[in-house]
């Protein structure tokens, strides 16, 4: 052992490692390469097994699953072999990656070529290729349209939401008696199902015979008080019920950002004169507009795949007046098994998100950029 | 039996159980008296000693009343398999679970013949809206991964029209007693091209449900002639009828209550909904001549957009400004459960659940004030082939509505390669659908109705201990309905909740004052049409030919 000194060790090591490195490299890059093709081979045997090429007797894509799994094996232990500290650092990332590919990307764009098919599961004739036919059908669907029409009423009920949420949020952020008391209290709503507010307050509450929000607008002197059988009136209960679900959400971030104000502003303006209305235009307002963006932005999602509260108080009804996309997608698909049509409604849709809240980011960068 | 009905069972005293028990003795000693053979006297011994498990009154029915019942009614079985054949045979059962019911019935019922067999069976339980896209979902993309399913007749299209099915043998047929069961399940339902796939485990129909407390009241008999009401003060018998009372009782009071008349169900009910204005158009578009009622036969037409049809959208178009202000959000568990159990409204089409339901439900008011009767009839009845409305000579034109035909048992063909596994399958879906097992389930909490002549024998359920006058009103308008010669029998075509959930929009359009009747029946039936085309027409054709036994 003493023959092996350090000096030795230095001058052969770089030899030694070097080699080693180049085999686990060769072995890394093997594994890979393995994985790979064993990957595209299952797939390409199932593919050509359902496209009727073959008969290999597959029953279902299983194989095409596993041979995804042993090929992230590969791979993760492909990085570590080849790069070793790096390689250890991407195989925490990898899962993630992997699982959001085969979760969601891969998904999303088999969604797309579905909205390409004519898919009727009741169909004999099952899945086929029907070219646009199903964006033909989705721009003369009135149902469609109307569904869109009324997101629009919807995504500007979010700014009400908005100013009550504010209003609130002043009113937490003052120094009023049992103010934890209420911030909890005003948490509550948010933190139910949507399905458990429209039985408790759609099904119950705003209940024509029954309930106590129809026996109180009886006293108030209206005659009939049905919540759901008049278009607007039943618009706006829907909306009535989602801004008691989403106003605290709202709140809860605006609040958040006027405790991060800096005091010593607001007090400067108390000091100059400054009267609270024009403290709150001229000073929480701009400052807060970040926050607000924020808020109005995150809702606006929200608020575009509202479904639940419409499917089990309205249906959708009176005649279309509460429907959503969401609410429509969802009888396409359920109902009516219409899966092809469905799914370019969903996708289209999506789309149309995209553009919509890129623009409404686009916009409101602007307009915070102009006013501050 | 449904849940509710038998909970009102719980709730009868003492005396009523003994009554019961001295009815079944009675009964008993009539058999001898009448001269019953051996075997028709142990059979009725059987179902009287099988229908005190766990008798009126003991509490609900456990898993070991169920394997007691499914032991107790061994006997067919025991007479066609050998005790062990089935070694090594396991089976997958698709079904419901609802209201801790169906599978989990079935899974007691079962166990004695796993025992004596020697199959075992593994269970797919489904909520019930998960059942049609996961039914749909497996055929689709083709995961049959179930040997006997419990099935609606209407999804018989989609399952048996594309052979999915496995054909019932002759030894089943004969096992089961299928000539006991009521007219409108006997073939063509439960067949295709001639063969039979089903092995019905329920009965399902629309009948109506009336307020005999409105119908009987001297005062609204004083003002129905004051006011010029044509005939008697009485239960209507046609549409016509419903729709003059109707418009009458608006505003009328009983016992200070405000009166309405019949109860629409406007809103949309995942397709289910239209079954309602189904029972409603019968009378007037299923002519006594023609099996069909929906769709031309031969071209898959739709007729949803003939006067027949029209005219029963505008009956409900005109009636709903009087009922109730906020029926257009309405749909039928509201009208049934909320508004008809709780006194609003004197008219109502649904299913058996009313009736069961008027005496049980914590709610409901009526429960000694509820009559029925077959759906109403009609003074004029549509003929689609001349495009004239017919006066018949017998009178009124009555059609009861099979809305759903009601549960099935089904083994699928994937049993078929092998021999053993197939009458493994055929064996358990014939246990389940017996003619003694059947009648416990209609007598206790099953989610089942009755659906055999032998269940409208009414000593049987007096001696369980039944009410007799309730129990006779209440199987009397199921059983007229079902014997009807001019019953509506549903397509049982593949997509049929499709068609219909595609009407509910467009009706829910048209009564919020969308469109009118004509034009709003029109795109329905244009969209019905999109549907047949998408579907295959010439497909649905052959299954619908089939399905009426064309």
């Amino acid at each position: 052992m003493q023959g092996s000194s350090p000096v030795t060790n230095a001058q052969d090591f770089p030899v030694a490692s070097e080699n080693w490195w180049t085999g686990r490299r060769t072995l890394g890059q093997a594994l890979i390469i393995l994985g790979s093709i064993g990957l595209a081979a299952i797939v390409l045997l199932q593919l050509l097994d359902a496209m009727g090429a073959t008969s290999l007797g597959f029953t279902n894509w299983r194989p095409s699953l596993y041979a995804y799994l042993a090929w992230a094996i590969c791979l993760g232990a492909g990085q570590i072999l080849i790069r070793g500290e790096a390689g250890h650092r991407a195989v925490f990332l990898l899962p993630a990656l992997l699982f959001t590919i085969v979760m969601v990307i891969f998904p999303t764009f088999f969604g797309l070529y579905i909205a390409f098919t004519d898919w009727n599961l009741s169909s004999l004739s099952g899945r086929q290729f029907s070219g646009l036919d199903n964006l033909r059908a989705m721009l003369s669907d009135p149902y469609y349209w109307n569904a869109i029409r009324n997101m629009t009423y919807y995504v500007v009920a979010v700014f009400v939401q908005y100013a009550i949420a504010f209003g609130l949020a002043l009113l937490l952020n003052a120094d009023i008696r049992a103010r934890k008391f209420f911030r909890v209290a005003f948490l509550l709503p948010f933190m139910l199902s949507p399905v458990a507010v429209s039985w408790m307050i759609g099904k119950s509450l705003m209940e024509f015979r029954f309930g106590p929000a129809a026996t109180l607008a009886r006293h108030l002197g209206w005659d009939s008080p049905a919540f759901f059988t008049t278009p607007w009136i039943a618009r706006l209960s829907i909306m009535a019920m989602d801004a008691w679900v989403w106003i605290p959400f709202i709140m809860i971030l605006l609040l958040a950002g006027l405790q991060a104000l800096p005091k010593e502003i607001s007090d400067a303006a108390k000091v100059d004169g400054a009267s609270p209305w024009q403290s709150f235009w001229q000073i929480t307002f701009p400052l807060m507009l970040p926050v607000s963006v924020t808020a109005i932005v995150l809702k606006i999602i929200f608020q575009l795949k509202l479904a639940d509260i419409v499917i089990n108080v309205t249906a959708g009804g009176p005649g279309g007046a509460t429907d959503t996309v969401s609410s429509f997608i969802f009888r396409e698909y359920r109902d009516r098994s219409n899966v092809g049509y469905g799914t370019m409604l969903a996708e289209v849709y999506l789309v149309i998100i995209i553009i919509f809240v890129m623009l409404m980011l686009h916009f409101a960068g602007r307009f915070m950029r102009k006013v501050t | 039996m449904r849940l509710q009905h038998y909970e009102r069972l719980l709730k009868l005293s003492r005396r009523d159980v003994l009554k019961g028990a001295a009815g079944a003795a009675a009964l008993s000693a009539a058999g001898g008296l009448t001269g019953l053979s051996t075997s028709a006297r142990a059979q009725s011994d059987l179902r009287t000693q099988m229908l005190q498990i766990p008798g009126v009154g003991k509490g609900q029915p456990t898993d070991a009343d169920w394997q007691q019942v499914g032991e107790l009614c061994l006997g067919p079985t025991k007479a066609n398999v050998q005790q062990g054949e089935f070694a090594g045979v396991e089976l997958s059962f698709m079904g419901l679970n609802n209201q801790n019911l169906h599978n989990l019935l079935f899974r007691g019922f079962l166990k004695p013949w796993e025992a004596y067999t020697g199959a075992k069976i593994t269970w797919i339980d489904l909520a019930q809206a998960d059942y049609n896209p996961r039914l749909q979902q497996s055929i689709a993309t083709g995961t049959v991964d179930f040997d006997i399913l419990e099935m609606g007749a209407p999804l018989e299209g989609d399952v048996c029209g594309k052979g999915l099915a496995s054909e019932m043998p002759d030894w089943v047929k004969t096992q089961i007693e299928m000539d006991d069961y009521v007219g409108y399940l006997k073939p063509p339902v439960g067949t295709w091209d001639g063969k039979t796939y089903r092995i019905s485990i329920d009965g399902d129909c629309h009948t109506f449900n009336y307020r005999t407390d409105v119908f009987s009241d001297a005062e609204l008999a004083k003002q129905w002639a004051a006011e010029g009401g044509q005939g008697e003060w009485a239960v209507p018998k046609t549409w016509q009828q419903v729709q003059a009372v109707t418009k009458f009782l608006k505003g009328k009071k009983l016992n200070g209550q405000d009166l309405y008349g019949y109860l629409d169900p406007p809103k949309g009910w995942g397709g289910f909904g239209f079954y309602f204005l189904g029972s409603r158009a019968t009378a007037y578009a299923k002519h006594p001549d023609d099996k069909a009622w929906l769709f031309d036969v031969d071209t898959m037409k739709p007729r949803v957009n003939n006067p027949a049809w029209v005219r029963a959208i505008q009956d409900v178009i005109d009636a709903l400004p009087f009922e109730p202000a906020d029926q257009l959000n309405a749909d039928p568990g509201t009208t049934g459960f909320q508004q008809f159990l709780a006194g609003t409204g004197s008219m109502l089409s649904w299913w058996g659940d009313i009736g069961s339901n008027a005496k049980t439900n914590d709610s409901s008011v009526i429960g000694d004030v509820c009559g029925f009767d077959i759906l109403p009839g009609s003074d004029d009845v549509y003929n689609p082939k001349t495009g004239q409305w017919d006066k018949l000579q017998s009178g009124p034109n009555y059609a009861p509505n099979m809305a759903y035909i009601g549960w099935g048992i089904y083994v699928m063909s994937r049993v078929d390669s092998d021999a053993k596994k197939q009458k493994a399958a055929w064996s358990a879906a014939a246990h389940l659908g017996g003619k003694d097992i059947s009648l416990w389930m209609a007598a206790y909490p099953s989610g089942f109705q009755p659906y055999r002549q032998s269940h409208f024998n009414i000593p049987e359920w007096v001696a369980a201990g039944y009410d007799e006058a309730f129990i006779t009103d209440y199987l009397k308008s199921e059983s007229d309905s079902y014997n009807h010669p001019n019953a509506a029998i549903e397509p049982r075509i593949p997509g049929i909740f499709q068609y219909y959930s595609v009407a509910e929009d467009e009706l829910a359009k048209i009564f919020a004052g969308g469109s009118d009747a004509q034009t709003g029946a029109d795109r329905i039936a244009a969209a019905w049409e999109k549907i047949t085309e998408q579907i295959g027409r010439e497909n649905q054709i052959k299954l619908y030919k089939a399905s009426l036994g064309l």
